[in-house]
């Protein structure tokens, strides 16, 4: 399934307010958590989480994962958050729109 | 934030920061994940690098790397180009500095764009109108605060400063009370003029330039309230005026700067200078806040009618009185200052600026060609490039970049040229000064004016002349080009040929510009001025100053010629009022007795000693020279061919009376002699009717020896300061050569001459280069086809022929194109030109002449390779 224009960033920072994940963690929640419909390459999520990275929202940090890895983790700063709580309400929005667009469609007659 | 961080990045150690850990953080990432499960991490890292937003800056960075690598690698065409471009650049920020300096740079005062000169529009002078005014009038604008803030007026001057026997002149200025507070300075030290010190009666106070205060008094903090000997009296020095500041004249240093109340003191002689008939201020105002230019110019004519009435001396004839009165104000800007230069170099200069800008068309066409030609020996690589993959736009953005950066380096160099010849330029210029002893100082130091101009140039010419070789080169799509590509050059080797053709035609055109102005000074200086310029020295002598008036002044003169005719060397020396072409002339009525004297002057007057058509070696026609008679009554006179011409046709003027009012008592004047005419304005001018008295008939002024001298000049000249410096204790005497008083008439076109001649030259060797260029190109690209047809018996004449044609054809049909543009555009050269029309056949076919041989010496080194082909070799090499 193809990603949303935009959506990315969101999906992003929804994921790390659970847990502080590295760069590889994240592609991975994404997609146990969609069902395995969003496969987001990597290639396109490292940018987004530079991104992120530059404008504050996240915050990243060399560490000692459990399985004894020095990994880099990134979590969320409280600008995040309330990043994340800006994009949530608008994608709220968006999507009820959208539904009172798409809601269910009459009986096409031949 | 974001803004900082980004900027951050662009420190080196910051940005390796961020790389090494980029690098760590995707190595550690892909130890973790599943083979291949990432992809491409070159790629996530290229574009994480991108949000950064330096993407251009780096690959910008990469350009000028690989641009300079491939200069490196190709130091001939480097250097071929980059001269081209210094020495095309190098001429125009060379004359541009010139015009900065004259026309465009800010006086260093508060607001100079705020300023406005005032000058008059009379009915007389519509086209240019007056900028002088006397001090009633001045005083009258500085009144008007409705208006102006305040207004002041200024000239040059020399002083002789310094005690009795060891005076220097230094260069100054009078100014009008409102002057320093008109320009809104502040002292350096003490406190500048003020309206107080420009009242009649005033004690004599002195303003000194900062430099003026650190050269003579070693800046010195107890110079104010110091008393100096200025023209003979004691003036009290009270301030130092800002670092950088010379005085509102451009060109000329005013070092000691005195109010125009102080004249009567120091000069007598001119005290007259003061007075309402004489018109000698410059004047700069400045208008009061949210007053406009056209509200100013509506106001002061609504006041002017009123002051008229006041400030135009009552002396005048009533029709002069009104045309005064009748005259509008035109403010123009002012914040430039004033210099009498600006009216007179203004067109050369905008004529050498035009000259200019075709050498840099013909250095840049120059470099065009060499832009394609290398573009043809990389046509491959550059295939290769786009067959892989290459956007174009890459590819292209990489050859402007460095063909601009080729301009860049040619301007440079171009800026650090027209520096080191500034020094040249502004002497060509310094002839014309007003006093041989004050020099006309410019300061060309390049400024941001001046990187400005040469960088914008730079710029706009890597863009113009990279972008067809760049377009051109990336314009085929890229396989067809690796399998051939002998129809690329034919189209490219079209482009080359006119360019060329274009660059020969350009030459033409300063060639035909030079060779104008190269005859028009020719013709100047083979004008006969009606005297022997060679040989003769010129002493101005001021015995008013040394208190000498009336007979002891005549009897000081003539003691002094007494003097000098002893001396070893001299030939013969006489005294005159006035010399040919010193700048000034005496004119005033003169007409047969019995006809009515008209308004106008119509005659020009100079009263001379016996002896001096003898030493001047003006021929006398009939008649006899002057001698020790003429002294009393009968007053005499001797007149010119083209008075007796005028006013005697067809009879002689021996014996006739004129009726004039030059002499004292007045009494009509006997006519004993007529001589040849004589140059004495001008030498464009026809010799206008002339008058000669007896020197011995009329009241004395300042008048000057004139004295031949056998052997060397300058040893007379110094045995003629030493003989009669004493006698003038309180100044500084001058001797000149009447050689350099005719040369300074002529500075315009001796500048003309050699600037357009250098320069003519300059673009005549770029075309050539530019041709040389073409025809050595085309004989290596041919070098098979050469073989072939010598392997088939082709003589080397032939062969030689085959190239030599090719320049003869685009010499053919540059010079096809350029005699009809340099027919159109000398038109503009017209009012320049003395003895010749603009399209001078002999002057045109020179030109062609000229270029044709440098043309052939072009094609000579080509054509000699040519023949040199071995058709063997070159065959072998298929």
């Amino acid at each position: 399934m193809d990603l949303l224009q935009g959506t990315l960033d969101m999906l992003v920072l929804r994921t790390l307010i659970i847990a502080p994940l590295h760069g590889y963690g994240v592609a991975k929640a994404i997609r146990n958590n969609s069902g395995e419909a969003l496969d987001i390459e990597f290639g396109s999520l490292y940018p987004a989480l530079k991104r992120l990275e530059l404008k504050g929202w996240i915050a990243a940090k060399w560490e000692i994962s459990e399985y004894n890895r020095r990994v880099k983790l990134y979590r969320l700063t409280p600008a995040g958050r309330k990043q994340l709580r800006r994009e949530r309400s608008e994608w709220a929005d968006f999507v009820s729109a959208v539904a009172r667009i798409m809601g269910p469609v009459p009986e096409e007659r031949e | 934030m974001t803004f900082w961080k980004r900027l951050k990045y662009l420190l080196p150690s910051y940005r390796h920061a961020q790389e090494r850990d980029m690098s760590e953080e995707l190595q550690s990432l892909a130890a973790i994940a599943e083979a291949g499960e990432l992809g491409n991490l070159t790629r996530a890292a290229e574009e994480a690098r991108a949000v950064w937003g330096w993407t251009w800056l780096d690959q910008l960075y990469r350009d000028v790397q690989y641009a300079f690598r491939s200069m490196r690698h190709n130091p001939g065409f480097t250097a071929t180009a980059a001269l081209s471009l210094a020495l095309g650049i190098g001429a125009n920020t060379a004359i541009f500095s010139l015009m900065d300096a004259l026309m465009l740079r800010w006086l260093p005062v508060h607001n100079p764009q705020e300023l406005v000169q005032v000058k008059l529009r009379s009915g007389s002078r519509v086209e240019t109108p007056s900028e002088s005014f006397s001090n009633a009038i001045v005083a009258a604008l500085a009144e008007q605060k409705e208006i102006f803030t305040n207004a002041g007026g200024f000239s040059g001057a020399v002083f002789d400063v310094g005690p009795r026997g060891s005076i220097t002149r230094v260069p100054g200025a009078w100014v009008t009370g409102g002057y320093y507070e008109t320009l809104g300075l502040s002292p350096a030290l003490g406190r500048l003029l003020e309206p107080a010190d420009d009242r009649p009666g005033a004690p004599l106070v002195a303003v000194i330039s900062y430099g003026y205060w650190e050269r003579q008094f070693a800046s010195n903090r107890d110079v104010i309230g110091l008393s100096i000997t200025v023209d003979n009296h004691p003036v009290m020095i009270v301030g130092v005026s800002p670092r950088g500041f010379q005085g509102a004249n451009v060109g000329a240093v005013a070092d000691i700067t005195m109010a125009t109340a102080a004249l009567p003191s120091l000069e007598p002689a001119f005290a007259a200078l003061l007075g309402p008939g004489n018109f000698w201020l410059r004047v700069l105002a400045r208008p009061q806040g949210g007053v406009s230019v056209g509200q100013a110019q509506a106001h002061l004519s609504a006041v002017w009618p009123e002051i008229a009435e006041r400030v135009i001396s009552k002396g005048w004839p009533a029709a002069q009185r009104r045309e005064m009165a009748e005259s509008v104000f035109v403010l123009s800007p002012g914040g430039t200052g004033y210099t009498y230069l600006r009216e007179r170099f203004e067109r050369p200069l905008t004529i050498l600026m035009a000259v200019t800008a075709l050498v840099l068309l013909i250095a840049c066409a120059n470099v065009a060609s060499l832009l394609l030609a290398r573009a043809t020996s990389r046509q491959r690589e550059i295939s290769v490039r786009l067959a892989i993959g290459a956007g174009r736009g890459r590819i292209v953005r990489q050859l402007l970049t460095e063909s601009t950066l080729l301009s860049v380096l040619g301007a440079a160099l171009g800026v650090c040229l027209a520096w080191l010849t500034s020094r040249f330029l502004v002497d060509t210029l310094s002839g014309a000064g007003f006093h041989q002893d004050t020099p006309i100082v410019f300061d060309l130091t390049p400024n941001w004016h001046i990187f400005g101009f040469a960088g914008a140039v730079a710029i706009a010419n890597g863009i113009l002349f990279g972008l067809a070789p760049a377009l051109q080169t990336t314009a085929i799509g890229g396989s067809r080009v690796i399998k051939d590509d002998t129809r690329v050059t034919r189209s490219r080797s079209g482009l080359l040929s006119s360019l060329v053709t274009a660059q020969v035609a350009l030459a033409l055109l300063l060639l035909v510009g030079a060779g104008l102005f190269v005859r028009t000074l020719q013709n100047l200086l083979n004008v006969d001025p009606g005297f022997r310029r060679d040989g003769v020295l010129v002493v101005n002598l001021d015995g008013q100053r040394e208190g000498y008036s009336g007979a002891r002044l005549r009897e000081f003169y003539s003691a002094l010629l007494h003097r000098v005719r002893q001396l070893p060397g001299v030939v013969s020396a006489s005294i005159s009022s006035h010399t040919p072409l010193s700048g000034s002339t005496w004119s005033e009525a003169a007409l047969p007795k019995g006809q009515s004297l008209p308004q106008r002057d119509n005659a020009i007057f100079i009263a001379v000693g016996p002896r001096f058509f003898a030493t001047m070696q003006t021929p006398l026609i009939s008649g006899r020279d002057f001698d020790e008679r003429d002294q009393g009554a009968p007053s005499v006179a001797i007149v010119s061919q083209a008075f007796a011409a005028r006013y005697f046709p067809n009879q002689s003027p021996l014996g006739q009376y004129l009726s004039a009012t030059v002499t004292s008592p007045p009494s009509d004047l006997q006519i004993v002699g007529v001589v040849k005419d004589v140059a004495t304005s001008n030498l464009r001018l026809r010799p206008y009717p002339t008058v000669y008295v007896s020197y011995f008939q009329r009241a004395s002024r300042n008048d000057a020896l004139v004295i031949r001298a056998a052997g060397s000049l300058s040893q007379t000249a110094a045995a003629i300061r030493k003989q009669l410096q004493p006698s003038f204790p309180t100044s500084v005497l001058e001797v000149h050569a009447l050689t350099d008083q005719v040369e300074r008439t002529l500075v315009q076109e001796r500048m003309m001459t050699s600037l357009t001649g250098g320069f003519g030259v300059l673009g005549l060797a770029l075309a050539c280069v530019g041709l040389y260029g073409l025809l050595a190109y085309s004989v290596v690209r041919r070098t098979r086809e050469i073989g072939i047809r010598m392997a088939l018996g082709a003589q080397q004449r032939g062969v030689q022929w085959m190239v030599v044609a090719r320049a003869l054809r685009l010499l053919i049909v540059g010079a096809a194109l350029g005699v009809p543009a340099a027919w159109v555009v000398s038109r503009w050269l017209q009012s320049m030109l003395f003895g010749l029309t603009p399209t001078d056949p002999s002057v045109i076919s020179g030109a062609v002449l000229l270029l044709v041989m440098a043309g052939m010496l072009a094609a000579y080194f080509p054509a000699r390779r040519a023949t040199r082909v071995d058709p063997v070799t070159a065959l072998r090499a298929e």
